[in-house]
């Protein structure tokens, strides 16, 4: 009688729990009942995992406000869930919100967890939001992943500040504005941010993370 | 004839072909200009000599009455042309810069951010609003304001990091920025356009 009564009561309680959680923008923003429902769980669990939940529900919105399927809305949703979980695992349990959110884009962006991992190694309880951020942006712009890894692996290495990491992102967004090729512009450019911070370590265009020890040649002229 | 005879004859006719002949002023130029004429119309397209023809300045004349009347005809055209111009959702001109604020800013939840501004040039557009992660996609929330020569422009704290974002003009047109990458990954067939926000420049 009284397990009964307790099972209920925590019944009772995850459920008053659950609705307590529901996000009033996902009311408003998702008026199907189902999509709600799928997305919501998806929170929850990711809630009960202890992973952020606002980047899930952003997604949400995100979809809702590009009018996407619902079922795309809910692919989404539950495919960010993934990766938040494998980048706090790849970035460690004391990783902030911040950088498993970073973390998680980066994955999504398409680089490996052993690029995370090899990150949070060099970079160790240094904030890695930014570093995170750059790598995604540098992809963006076309520069190949594992180039990029290597990039930010050995600026890294060398101790440079997130300011420094994004005026490096920002030289090699101009090298490409001005045609460069990005691969050669992110190699060239991390050579010569690692010699202003101390080092002369740089990179080899595809290297894999932590094997970039070698000094490039400079880039070829386009014709 | 004898032999003497006929070398006699054939040197008085050879000193009359020697004799240089006198030409007229100008000749060459006439030569010339002939040669160029008949050049141009074995190599010219027909449609170049057509063009030629088109843009060769000619004087009309016209009658004040005819001269109404075909002003009249203009604006008619005009007027019916304009009848028909719906302004498009989306600008003719597009462009983009983001142009972080020298002032950093911290949002109420003291996280660290910086302001930035958000520019969009385009002049036919009757609304245009920034929309992103940072203002849960809601076009409500984060309008532009438009200045006389058609820049919309906003300014934000974001918090340091990667932030995704668009423009939406007009209430459905999705306009990326052509200064900013675009995020690689993109989940409902509309890209974002991609910000990093860090921190200031030491």
């Amino acid at each position: 009688m009284i397990r009964q009564f307790v099972v209920t009561l925590a019944g009772v309680a995850l459920t008053a729990a659950a609705a307590g959680a529901q996000d009033p923008r996902l009311a408003s923003r998702l008026p199907d009942a189902d999509t709600r429902a799928a997305v919501e769980a998806v929170v929850e669990s990711a809630r009960r995992a202890g992973l952020p939940t606002e980047p899930l529900v952003d997604k949400a919105l995100e979809g809702a406000s590009k009018r996407a399927p619902s079922e795309r809305i809910v692919a989404a949703v539950r495919n960010l869930a993934a990766h938040l979980e494998v980048a706090r695992r790849a970035l460690g349990p004391e990783s902030s919100e911040a950088e498993v959110i970073a973390g998680a884009s980066a994955l999504h962006a398409g680089y490996t967890v052993e690029a995370l991992s090899a990150l949070r190694a060099r970079r160790g309880r240094r904030p890695l939001t930014v570093a995170l951020a750059v790598l995604a942006d540098l992809v963006a712009r076309g520069v190949p992943r594992d180039t990029a890894t290597a990039a930010v692996l050995a600026l890294t290495e060398r101790g440079v500040r997130d300011a420094e990491l994004v005026a490096f992102q920002s030289g090699v967004e101009r090298d490409i504005t001005q045609g460069a090729p990005p691969g050669e512009s992110a190699t060239v450019r991390s050579v010569i941010e690692s010699d202003a911070a101390g080092g002369a370590v740089g990179v080899t265009q595809g290297n894999t993370p932590g094997s970039g020890t070698n000094r490039p040649t400079a880039p070829k002229r386009r014709p | 004839m004898s032999d003497i005879e006929r070398d006699e004859l054939i040197e008085r006719v050879a000193r009359e072909v020697r004799r240089p002949v006198a030409v007229g002023p100008g000749l060459d130029a006439r030569i010339m200009a002939a040669v160029r004429a008949e050049r141009s119309r074995a190599t010219d397209p027909a449609a170049r000599r057509a063009w030629r023809w088109l843009v060769r300045p000619r004087t009309v004349a016209l009658s004040p009455l005819a001269g109404l009347a075909m002003a009249a005809g203009v604006a008619g055209v005009m007027v019916l042309l304009g009848r028909g111009d719906s302004r498009p959702a989306s600008p003719a001109a597009t462009t983009a810069v983001l142009v972080p604020a020298a002032a950093d800013v911290r949002p109420a939840a003291n996280t660290p951010a910086r302001e930035v501004q958000f520019v969009l040039v385009a002049p036919r557009a009757r609304q245009v609003a920034v929309v992103g992660d940072f203002n849960d996609w809601d076009p409500a929330r984060t309008p532009m304001r438009v200045s006389a020569s058609g820049v919309w422009s906003a300014r934000l704290p974001l918090a340091l990091g990667r932030h995704e974002y668009a423009f939406v003009v007009d209430g459905a047109g999705w306009t990326l920025d052509p200064s900013a990458p675009s995020a690689p990954a993109d989940d409902f067939g509309k890209p974002n356009s991609v910000i990093t926000v860090g921190e200031s420049a030491p």
